[in-house]
């Protein structure tokens, strides 16, 4: 039988351990973590070498989202080649799951490492990712290989400011 | 003194001559109080939460107080009701991990491995031996994490702070691990039908194995830091005992059953994923009281480690999936999956019709049996123990409201 009383003095022991030991937290906004390669924030449309948008508007992502954020505005012309008026997107609403970019059959969307996601006005929650643009054309050329799905390199353009 | 006839009758004793009745039960609340008894102290009713920092979440406690006595309790639910049973009928097969990791928020990976079984199930799906592993590996390190909050809160309801703290220092190791496996760190969207979404990626083995090498230490610590603290002790020992019993008769399942001295655990006796090849044991305890919940919990936190060591050794080579189709459309039918969760049974019964999104799901939500037996064993307690009762059986609101 132990002392009553040991298991405390005991316990302030490692309280005492654990105060020397260096900080574990970092000071956010001057420190920041780096994200693992897989980690899913918000949805960006990637872009060819020309900076072109490789979306071809064929809706399959709009189709998969369980929330139903992403929505497609098209125009289908004469020659039947499609023309993107809005490619939206509801950040506010997003559960970033990513099963839109794992269904994309051309990799024209990836999820960002952009998780500073805070906003001031609640209208800049909802935006484009893409507007008015050609649909690209997977026929005539073969989409030129975008870079890994998880780049973060275009996470600029999603940007809603 | 009328009596309104529609108020339910009062629970125990008759309400004596000239007790005070109110004219309207307070909100949720299905029991008259019992006014004044014989040595005439007025029972109070006191409203705990939805709110309050000692409750679990959301949950609302009803507790009718004699003095520092509970006489009546009741559990008012729902304030985190999301329709997560309806929403799953208007999603499709592969996105129903979305909505499972919500449902038990702090063990998602248990959720969505239910749902993915049963779509297994019903679609006959054979998944690789290496998804086996990894949904076990995973599941385990999930297991830790879940086991280290209720840790934490378990010492804030009895009254202690450091543990939390410590608790939550390791279980941010553990995030980040499941982090850079599965790409987020609660909503993993990770298990899915027919395997997992994507390999273990590299340098995963070492970050794992030296957390578990540092958590041999860690677990001793928190041991010592919460059980060995004499104060925690004597407030826990003999506190809200939960007989064989009552706990087979409410279907209580998980550490909570088994630390009642009924040895059910699904992952030994229903063996799903790689838990056949893996060699752990049961914890159990036949005391039924707080403390032997909270002995149980940390020894299988012990046995946990032990499986991520095994997971890590044994993993085989292989794919991470089978090949399934883009949209699943299982034939008409039912099937019902359970996995052990670190609360216990999670299970999820699903009916098909054949479309590419379930006729209805239901699943089993092992906190909400818990948090009926803790109604039914609150009366006759100290409020503080009721806290303390509360907090042992590790409620998750997100799991029970749905």
């Amino acid at each position: 039988m132990k002392l009553w009383g040991s298991g405390l003095v005991n316990g302030l022991r490692i309280s005492m351990r654990n105060m020397r030991r260096g900080p574990i937290t970092l000071q956010y906004p001057f420190e920041k973590l780096e994200l693992p390669e897989r980690a899913r924030w918000t949805v960006v449309p990637l872009s060819d070498a020309q900076g072109v948008p490789v979306c071809t508007a064929c809706g399959t992502c709009v189709k998969t989202c369980p929330d139903h954020v992403l929505a497609l505005d098209v125009t289908t012309n004469e020659d039947r080649s499609k023309h993107i008026n809005h490619f939206s997107y509801q950040l506010g609403a997003c559960m970033m799951c990513g099963l839109c970019v794992e269904a994309c059959p051309f990799s024209a969307i990836a999820m960002s490492h952009d998780y500073e996601l805070a906003r001031v006005d609640p209208d800049t929650l909802e935006y484009d990712l893409i507007t008015d643009t050609p649909a690209y054309k997977p026929k005539r050329e073969k989409p030129a290989t975008p870079d890994a799905p998880a780049q973060p390199a275009s996470a600029s353009e999603g940007d809603a400011s | 003194m009328t009596q309104d006839p529609n108020l339910t009758a009062p629970v125990g004793a008759a309400v004596s001559e000239g007790a005070y009745v109110p004219a309207q039960l307070p909100v949720g609340l299905r029991r008259v109080p019992s006014g004044v008894d014989e040595v005439t102290t007025e029972h109070l009713v006191v409203n705990f939460g939805p709110q309050h920092p000692s409750t679990h979440g959301v949950l609302r406690m009803i507790i009718e107080a004699d003095g520092e006595e509970v006489v009546g309790a009741e559990m008012s639910i729902g304030y985190l009701h999301r329709g997560i049973e309806k929403l799953a009928e208007h999603r499709r097969y592969n996105a129903l991990g979305t909505l499972m990791d919500r449902g038990d928020y702090t063990s998602g990976i248990h959720g969505e491995l239910a749902a993915a079984m049963v779509t297994e199930k019903l679609l006959e799906i054979e998944v690789p031996e290496k998804a086996h592993w990894i949904r076990s590996l995973m599941g385990e390190v999930n297991r830790i994490a879940s086991h280290l909050v209720w840790y934490g809160t378990f010492g804030l309801d009895a009254g202690a702070m450091g543990q939390f703290l410590y608790a939550v220092r390791d279980r941010e190791d553990l995030l980040d691990i499941l982090e850079a496996v599965s790409g987020s760190r609660m909503m993993f969207n990770y298990v899915r039908p027919g395997g997992v979404l994507a390999d273990l990626p590299a340098g995963i083995d070492q970050k794992l194995r030296a957390f578990v090498d540092i958590f041999d230490v860690h677990i001793e610590e928190h041991d010592q830091l919460l059980g060995g603290n004499e104060i925690f002790q004597s407030r826990v020992h003999g506190v809200g005992v939960i007989d064989k019993q009552t706990a087979i008769g409410f279907g209580l399942t998980g550490a909570n059953l088994r630390a009642s001295g009924v040895g059910f655990d699904v992952r030994r006796d229903r063996p799903y994923a790689a838990y056949e090849k893996l060699d752990f044991t049961v914890p159990m305890a036949t005391e039924g009281d707080c403390w032997a919940r909270y002995a149980v919990r940390m020894e299988e936190m012990r046995q946990s480690v032990r499986m991520i060591r095994q997971c890590l050794d044994g993993m085989p080579e292989g794919d991470f999936t089978a090949k399934v189709p883009k949209v699943l459309r299982p034939p008409a039918g039912e099937a019902y999956a359970a996995v052990e969760s670190p609360r216990g049974e999670w299970g999820v019964h699903l009916v098909s019709d054949g479309s590419d999104t379930p006729y209805r799901l239901r699943y089993r939500p092992p906190a909400l049996y818990a948090l009926q037996v803790v109604e039914a064993i609150m009366p006759g307690s100290l409020i503080a123990d009721a806290i303390v009762t509360a907090g042992s059986v590790d409620l998750v609101l997100g799991e029970i409201d749905r």
